[in-house]
């Protein structure tokens, strides 16, 4: 089953008085099905964060379609679109987004609040994602207390408490030394064999090959996608990074 | 362009780029100039000391300018630091692109010197041009007539034009000083350095209940107006004490109370001004309770000067029920009787017939120790044909007698002269002590003394109501930038626009209103002991006191909910 579809998305960046235009993407499409692992590699300017914010329903597409289990997104009011994006989309981000003025347990809860869950419901769910996560036993304590693989964890939890259809990452393992980062891509791995659907923006080859789909974006265009199928992760490894030198080095567009 | 001309521009882009912040400053700046431009002109105006009453006053004004000039220090220094600290990333930023600590400091001066003079010559011309309305309000307030004319006095400006240059030179310095302590680094982390969760400190939660508890127990239960004085003294320490520790510690006892309670505190609404509030304190409440105390002050000042000058014809009825008034202390029964003759035949002799005339004799008791408070009860009950007195006799008899002159409120000092000197000649021996008292005299000096205190107490509560509003707003504007961070994270995750709206609005609520609400109580509990006081100034009309305490407290409000309203656009439109 089709989750996520993206249809001819453009984006073109404009000033205030539609001087200077920026195209950030020319065309994108691609479809995302139920249970999938998806990530989108790209450089620096390729469009990634546009294209993760426009599916995030946080910017809006100049042209093009996004549609996510059947509702087009693009057309959502105003008002709904903050309780869709709680409802429907979990987010984990490079620098964790975490509030310094919450503990651990009431950052995991802060989306269950916004969308007037009460206090019963909230505790019961929060148990069985922080056993799975390892952060049961920082509940109590603060953001500035923890490290930073248990900040990103409990962004994780804060992502999936709420059950959301599509968990989007934004670099994730960004921030992290290397032993976080294996620890977040296991973590990835493991929620994703339950069923949860993540599409993972990254610039890391390491935390791309653990996706089982991987598309490279390259001004604006899905340039390339490679899929994992039965290879071990080292193979991947191996593969992004030809795929990428190919792309650095401008190699022709067979996507 | 010269390369010596570029400190001064980065100086004017500095100010026009942190407008949101150099703008209110430099409003304070005038505002506060003018005010003790203002304030010197009076004190030093040559006209005001030809007046009658016009020592008190002069020196009323002098206290005054004393005061302003105290707070102009404080409030500069304060809205200053608020500045600095805002601008310690562009600084920390100007530093590690490459300017020296001197190149910044330059530039620092140019600002100071453009504050300065636009503050000075700006704050010159508004207090120059108020002045002469200001004068205007004070001559109506003291009954006096204006004179024509408009001036600028010299020494006001002299006086005002050192001050301020000390002050702001002395705050270049402190920023230069700030500047030269920190590195770069810090200057571009300066603006969000992470806070802890405060502790709960119940030993200061209890001293805080006691101390409050204490100083309105005071200010309940004192009976006598004569201890009333330095038991009202010690009520306010323990009042402010009380604010501090229940500002500092309660409410941090009180937030984490709620923050246990969680079905309460897991809601929408409550979840994240609960935490930021929290989160907030720790800075923020000694500046609460200082707007709490300010606020106080303010609304007691006001109320209480109003009342005053309204209440002043009140207070003259009460001790001068006649215009002229005659007192014979310890007078002789025999001596009683002569005394309206005398008078009579008297004022026969300038042409003038007493009117009203009423007297008695009355026996001086011993809690007594205000004469004005009783004479109209005395008067009233010789009126009705009661006699007045104490019985017992152990105290010696006073002959009291009042009369009106037609035209006047007074009486020709050669009557008065003339009536004292029958009596000494003819009742020689059979009194102790003559007096004698009008009501024009006693007007004048009572309408400046109280007008004075009048345009004294709204003038200082417009000064500090200024100050209060500015800490406020700046408050709010620069936990905006803290905040708009949180904002972006609570959005992203799902936090709508208008639950960003409803709530910045509960929480600055809270902020602004919170002390204007406990400074209402400390007036609630305070109301009994200031009715004392004033009953001391033959002020015993508690219906005019109360309702110049409503209003005053509603005028306040009003503009305090318009600067919230300000404040809360300003703060919205930084974090959305």
């Amino acid at each position: 089953m089709t989750l996520l579809e993206v249809k001819n998305i453009k984006k073109i960046y404009s000033t205030r008085f539609g001087g200077n235009k920026v195209q950030a993407l020319t065309n994108v499409s691609f479809s995302v099905e139920q249970g999938e692992y998806i990530a989108i590699m790209g450089e620096s300017g390729s469009g990634k964060t546009t294209l993760l914010n426009i599916i995030a329903s946080l910017d809006k597409p100049s042209s093009g379609e996004v549609v996510l289990s059947g509702k087009s997104i693009v057309t959502i009011s105003e008002q709904q679109i903050s309780a869709f994006r709680r409802d429907n989309l979990g987010f984990v981000f490079q620098d964790f987004n975490l509030l310094d003025n919450f503990s651990v347990e009431d950052n995991i809860y802060l989306p269950l609040v916004l969308a007037g869950k009460s206090y019963d419901e909230m505790n019961e769910r929060i148990l069985p994602i922080t056993q799975q996560l390892g952060i049961t036993d920082i509940l109590a304590k603060f953001p500035y207390e923890v490290s930073g693989g248990q900040k990103q964890r409990t962004a994780v939890a804060r992502a999936l408490i709420t059950k959301p259809q599509l968990v989007l990452a934004d670099e994730p393992t960004g921030a992290l030394d290397s032993h976080a980062s294996d620890g977040l891509l296991r973590l990835f791995d493991e929620i994703n064999a339950a069923g949860q659907t993540i599409l993972l923006v990254t610039h890391s080859v390491k935390a791309a090959s653990h996706a089982k789909r991987i598309l490279f974006l390259r001004d604006g265009e899905v340039f390339h996608q490679l899929y994992r199928a039965s290879q071990t992760q080292e193979q991947m490894y191996q593969k992004i990074s030809d795929t990428l030198s190919v792309i650095a080095t401008g190699g022709e567009h067979h996507g | 362009m010269g390369k010596g001309a570029f400190y001064p521009r980065l100086a004017v882009s500095n100010i026009r780029k942190n407008g949101k912040f150099y703008l209110p400053y430099l409003l304070t700046c005038i505002a506060t100039v003018a005010m003790f431009y203002i304030m010197a002109f009076i004190a030093s105006n040559p006209g005001l000391s030809q007046m009658q009453g016009a020592n008190t006053i002069t020196a009323m004004m002098g206290f005054g300018t004393v005061v302003i000039g105290i707070f102009a220090v404080i409030i500069l220094f304060y809205t200053n630091s608020f500045l600095i600290k805002r601008r310690k990333k562009e600084l920390g930023l100007y530093n590690i692109l490459g300017m020296e600590k001197r190149h910044i400091a330059k530039a620092m001066f140019f600002e100071t010197i453009y504050v300065t003079v636009i503050s000075l010559i700006g704050g010159l011309l508004v207090g120059i041009l108020f002045s002469k309305l200001v004068f205007m309000l004070l001559y109506r307030l003291l009954d006096f007539t204006v004179p024509l004319g408009f001036s600028i006095s010299w020494q006001a400006v002299i006086m005002t034009l050192v001050l301020f240059c000390a002050i702001f030179i002395l705050i270049l310095l402190f920023n230069l000083f700030q500047i030269k302590l920190s590195k770069p680094i810090e200057l571009l982390y300066g603006g969000n350095s992470g806070e802890r969760e405060p502790k709960t400190k119940w030993p200061l939660v209890v001293i805080g209940i006691l101390t409050l508890g204490g100083g309105y127990f005071l200010a309940l239960y004192i009976k006598s107006p004569t201890v009333a004085i330095g038991m009202f003294f010690i009520a306010v320490i323990l009042v402010i004490i009380g604010t501090y520790f229940l500002f500092t510690a309660g409410s941090i006892a009180w937030l984490k109370m709620l923050r246990r309670n969680k079905k309460y505190y897991y809601q929408p609404r409550h979840f994240s001004s609960v935490s930021g509030m929290l989160y907030r304190m720790k800075q923020n409440a000694a500046g609460l309770a200082s707007i709490c105390i300010l606020c106080t002050m303010v609304l007691v000042m006001v109320s209480t000067t109003v009342c005053m000058y309204i209440g002043v014809e009140d207070a003259l009825n009460m001790v001068y029920p006649r215009n002229v008034q005659i007192y014979l202390y310890e007078c002789q029964d025999e001596a009683y009787p002569q005394l309206t003759g005398i008078v009579e035949e008297e004022t026969a002799k300038y042409n003038l017939t007493a009117e009203d005339m009423v007297s008695f004799q009355y026996y001086q008791e011993e809690d007594d120790w205000n004469r004005s408070l009783f004479i109209g009860d005395k008067m009233a009950k010789a009126l009705t044909g009661e006699i007045p007195g104490y019985k017992g006799q152990e105290y010696p008899s006073n002959a009291y007698i009042g009369f009106n002159l037609p035209g006047s409120d007074g009486a020709p000092p050669l009557l008065l002269d003339a009536i004292r000197n029958r009596l000494t000649t003819e009742l020689a021996g059979q009194y102790d002590t003559y007096e004698s008292e009008t009501r024009g005299l006693m007007a004048d000096s009572v309408y400046s003394l109280y007008g004075g205190f009048l345009f004294l107490g709204m003038f200082l509560g417009l000064l500090f109501l200024m100050a209060t509003v500015l800490i406020i707003y700046y408050k709010q504007i620069s936990e905006g930038y803290d905040d708009k961070q949180r904002f972006e994270i609570m959005q992203k995750v799902g936090m709508s626009r208008g639950e960003t709206k409803s709530f910045v609005r509960s929480q600055i609520l809270t902020v602004f209103f919170l002390p204007l609400v406990v400074a209402v109580v400390h007036i609630v509990f305070a109301f009994k002991i200031i009715t004392k006081l004033l009953a001391m100034l033959n002020l015993t009309d508690i219906s005019l006191f109360i309702s110049c305490t409503g209003i005053t407290i509603l005028a306040f409000a009003i503009i305090y909910g318009l600067v919230y309203m300000l404040t809360a656009r300003a703060y919205y439109r930084i974090v959305s």
